[in-house]
């Protein structure tokens, strides 16, 4: 058999490999994947390997941009884990939100979806208005808007008062309630896992609850027994996405306490308090060692969940 | 429409099922005006008279003004009309990067081959978990050095090198589906990979390249921590960065210009999701896009 003259081409069926592997021979097979590739590559290695490891070293020094980073060991690592009160205060922020706003935005987003698999005229028209938050809420717009709404006179206290006679405290700039209206902001972005959510039941086959009709099983029983379990992976699939970005939540904070993670540091995101490490103090080893912590937790997260699927995810085979 | 053939019910249950519908529906329309009210607020908001936003909670306003929206546009020493210049010119060229080289490195994974394929491309997919946050002050020193602060190049250029690998991801996925036949035709009438790339991959990935490019564009364009480092100079600014600045000088003092100049913000984006819906959806339903 002759070795096929184009060896670049991934094909149907792989052409022998060349058995006399001369230079020119190596460069022709490998060169047009490798040109394809370059732009990636340069990425890869200059914007995120390379800063990935720099930042590593940068987390063991303390660096002001003036000054050559003076190594510290681990002393930056040491203060996080026993002397920082805004660090424990950022964690606990942060943890409180994805703790409430995922499983939140989840079980809205499951229960809008069902209710859409039942087939209703419209769907079209309700779907896009559903998503439509999930689209614009991550821009400093509606960030402003939450503003307003949460405020003392807002919206949200007019609609209280009008409603029940309730007078509201000024939600935005209370320490016990800022965070929350975070939180709502977050859930009223459910647009997006409730499509994800649609697609995936429509992959159920009707004939299953068809079949658990005829045997007496109730609503309630065929969405635990059917419908949950063959939904699980995209359960899976969304919690980690949506957990993954709600640790890395930054604009809404930042809008509504004008960066500072006030009143009180309750609204003091994670990745906020990174940033006003970084570039509002200028404390860079400090804030590069804050981003290796994130980078862990969300590594572990990530991993947990994967280990834990094989219990509770249901897959075909 | 397909999904009305769903509803219809056996005789007998008639009216009970039309009774459920109707529910479904007053639920359905009631949820709906609720997640609404607080953009048509906003949309209402900007343009009636500034002591009725506190007043009231009523969607129409008692006289309309578009005086916000000049207030709002010249409220800064810059106006927004440089803003949103500034937002258009970084979000275009950035989305053109990150389709071509997206594109480019989704090519080589899903049609190429080469030694070290397989190692690339677990890295690449490694690349996907990592938080932004860990490259971000080796990537401004890097960009200071360059003298690129207070351009838009640090939010241009990396796209160019598909530093995006979600989007990598995405378009190999929908790559691999296309007929290899196709390109061994292509090999047999003498194309190079350039061909073959220019030619089959890219005519038949349309869909793709535009989902791709859609939400590119309204993450460049709403993207606020990018701007945030390496915009400090307001002529600069992009359209969410002056709002930020809006904010700030004007306090609470005029929500009037504040919610005109933020209706302004979301007008492109939502244009995409006007003309754009299906495949919007599309995108998010096959791929699982996060927003």
């Amino acid at each position: 058999m002759t070795v096929h003259p184009t060896v670049w081409v991934d094909e149907v069926r792989p052409a022998a490999a060349p058995r006399r592997g001369t230079l020119r021979r190596m460069l022709a097979r490998n060169a047009p994947g490798y040109l394809f590739l370059a732009p990636w590559l340069i990425g890869f290695f200059g914007l995120t390997l390379g800063p990935a490891l720099v930042s590593l070293y940068l987390s063991f020094t303390n660096y002001d941009l003036l000054r050559a980073p003076d190594w510290v060991g681990a002393a930056n690592y040491v203060r996080i884990a026993t002397d920082d009160p805004k660090f424990a205060a950022a964690m606990r922020v942060t943890f409180i939100y994805v703790v409430l706003s995922v499983p939140l935005k989840l079980v809205f987003a499951l229960a809008v979806a069902m209710a859409f698999n039942r087939g209703i005229r419209g769907l079209t028209v309700y779907r896009a208005i559903f998503y439509l938050p999930s689209l614009l809420g991550g821009s400093v717009a509606i960030a402003v808007l939450w503003r307003q709404l949460f405020a003392s006179d807002g919206l949200v206290n007019m609609l209280l008062w009008k409603a029940f006679g309730i007078e509201g405290p000024s939600w935005v700039s209370n320490p016990d309630y800022s965070l929350y209206t975070l939180v709502v902001l977050s859930i009223w972005q459910f647009g997006s896992p409730m499509i994800i959510f649609l697609a995936g039941l429509r992959q159920i086959p009707t004939d299953m609850y068809e079949a658990a009709e005829i045997d007496g099983a109730g609503k309630v029983r065929q969405f635990f027994k059917i419908t949950l379990p063959l939904l699980t992976p995209v359960v899976f699939f969304n919690a980690v996405i949506q957990t993954i970005e709600a640790f890395k939540a930054f604009t809404p904070a930042f809008i509504i306490s004008e960066g500072t993670g006030g009143p009180i540091n309750s609204t003091l995101f994670y990745t906020l308090y990174l940033y006003q490490e970084a570039f509002g103090f200028f404390r860079m080893g400090y804030a590069a060692a804050l981003a290796w912590i994130l980078l862990v937790i969300i590594a572990l997260f990530t991993a947990f969940s994967f280990l834990s699927a094989r219990y509770w995810v249901h897959y075909d085979d | 429409m397909t999904d009305a053939t769903v509803t219809a019910a056996p005789p007998s249950r008639g009216r009970r099922s039309r009774t459920r519908s109707l529910l479904i529906h007053g639920a359905l329309i009631a949820a709906s005006i609720a997640m609404l009210y607080p953009i048509l607020w906003m949309v209402s908001g900007s343009v009636r008279p500034q002591d009725e936003l506190f007043g009231t909670t009523s969607l129409i306003p008692s006289s309309v003004d578009f005086g916000s929206y000049l207030r709002g546009w010249m409220g800064l020493q810059v106006s927004f009309g440089q803003f949103f210049w500034n937002s258009l010119v970084i979000s275009v060229l950035a989305t053109i990067g990150n389709v071509l080289g997206c594109s480019l490195a989704a090519f080589a994974f899903a049609r190429l081959r080469f030694g070290g394929r397989n190692f690339w491309f677990a890295l690449m997919l490694g690349t996907l978990m990592l938080p932004y946050h860990v490259v971000l002050i080796p990537q401004y020193i890097l960009f200071l050095e360059l003298g690129w602060v207070n351009t838009p190049l640090p939010l241009i250029v990396p796209k160019y090198l598909a530093t995006d690998a979600f989007f990598i991801f995405l378009m190999v996925q929908f790559f691999r589906g296309i007929p290899r036949e196709l390109d061994e035709a292509a090999v047999m009438d003498g194309c190079g990979p350039f061909r073959i790339y220019f030619r089959i991959m890219l005519p038949l990935s349309l869909p793709v390249l535009a989902t791709a490019a859609i939400f590119s564009f309204i993450w460049t364009w709403d993207d606020f921590f990018g701007p945030l480092i390496y915009l400090n100079d307001i002529n600069t600014y992009t359209v969410q960065l002056g709002l930020r600045s809006f904010v700030d000088s004007t306090g609470t003092s005029d929500w009037s210009a504040l919610f005109a100049m933020s209706n302004l913000s979301l007008v492109p984006v939502f244009l995409f999701f006007l003309f754009f819906q299906r495949l919007l959806i599309e995108g998010i339903a096959t791929t699982g896009m996060k927003r």
